[in-house]
């Protein structure tokens, strides 16, 4: 069996986009802050991870409701493939700030930063959707009950990485009832972070595409 | 902090590998691609080692949807 199928043209514009957004990240003229240093470059892909992250949550979010308004498995598996793939870029988020924060804040991890900690907390509420999912062997109450919970955990995500952080005093930009990013950020930066945003965000949709394209066939090849 | 100590930093590496790396001295004498990666505190190599990762996961993710593709059109057309 061979495929005569190419490759759809707007993955191809995914895989130069993003290769132009780290060419940029890596070369552009950035202000010299200090403490930051290089490091500043790591705006362009530390904060698109949360973005794809959210991007894919919400994608949950939404096939959730479709199935809870029209029960098919295959929105189930769109609901379970889109959360995976979010958790993914979220324990890319949160490695990479590890990362940062060692080597700017002067430690891995530190319990002071609101931010940092409930991003965790945020990816254990949804490690939770797995193990939920994983406790039953009944696949409509398992979808069922599974869609439920995650629109419950969707609507925690705003209050931990939005609402929280920014009543609290923290070592992210954005405390205080400060905007994340304002005139206290160089203008040039945005021109490669925005379209970062677009290009992870685009990228973490096409994994979405293969992961339950993959499990819709698994569950057919399951189900004959 | 940190990095106020930075300029007093013993480099041992380079003192114990100065003569064998000899890459370094020879930058003038070399073609224009060498010389061009080796300008900008060498900012160039690292975003060569970045792009390497990238086009390798990305070569791994085409390859893996075109066999999904496959799966989808074997399982399709088997009905």
């Amino acid at each position: 069996m061979k495929s005569s199928a190419r490759l759809k043209i707007w993955k191809i514009g995914i895989a130069f986009w993003i290769t132009i957004v780290i060419i940029a990240g890596f070369l552009i003229q950035i202000p010299k802050i200090p403490i930051l240093e290089q490091t500043a470059r790591n705006l362009f892909f530390h904060v698109p991870m949360w973005m794809a992250m959210y991007s894919m949550f919400l994608m949950g979010f939404i096939q959730s409701i479709r199935y809870l308004n029209n029960p098919h498995s295959a929105t189930d598996i769109k609901a379970e493939s889109a959360t995976r793939i979010g958790m993914m870029f979220g324990v890319c988020g949160l490695l990479t700030g590890s990362l940062w924060a060692r080597f700017t804040w002067g430690t891995w991890w530190t319990f002071a930063e609101p931010k940092m900690n409930l991003a965790a907390l945020c990816m254990m509420i949804y490690v939770a959707y797995f193990v939920l999912r994983s406790a039953f062997d009944d696949e409509e109450k398992r979808a069922k009950i599974s869609a439920v919970y995650n629109i419950f955990a969707v609507t925690t995500v705003p209050f931990l990485l939005y609402v929280v952080p920014r009543q609290l005093t923290s070592l992210h930009p954005g405390a205080d009832g400060n905007p994340a990013f304002s005139e206290i950020t160089a203008d040039e930066l945005r021109w490669v972070l925005y379209p970062a945003f677009i290009g992870f965000i685009a990228f973490a949709y096409w994994l979405y595409t293969i992961l339950h394209r993959y499990q819709t066939v698994k569950y057919q090849i399951d189900h004959t | 902090m940190m990095f106020q100590g930075q300029s007093q930093v013993n480099d041992t590496l380079t003192q114990a590998y100065s003569e064998k790396w000899s890459g370094v001295d020879e930058i003038e004498q070399s073609g224009a691609v060498v010389q061009f990666m080796s300008s900008n505190d060498l900012i160039f190599v690292v975003l060569g080692v970045t792009l390497i990762i990238w086009f390798v996961l990305l070569y791994f993710v085409i390859r893996v949807d075109k066999k999904v593709t496959d799966l989808e059109t074997q399982l399709s057309s088997g009905e």
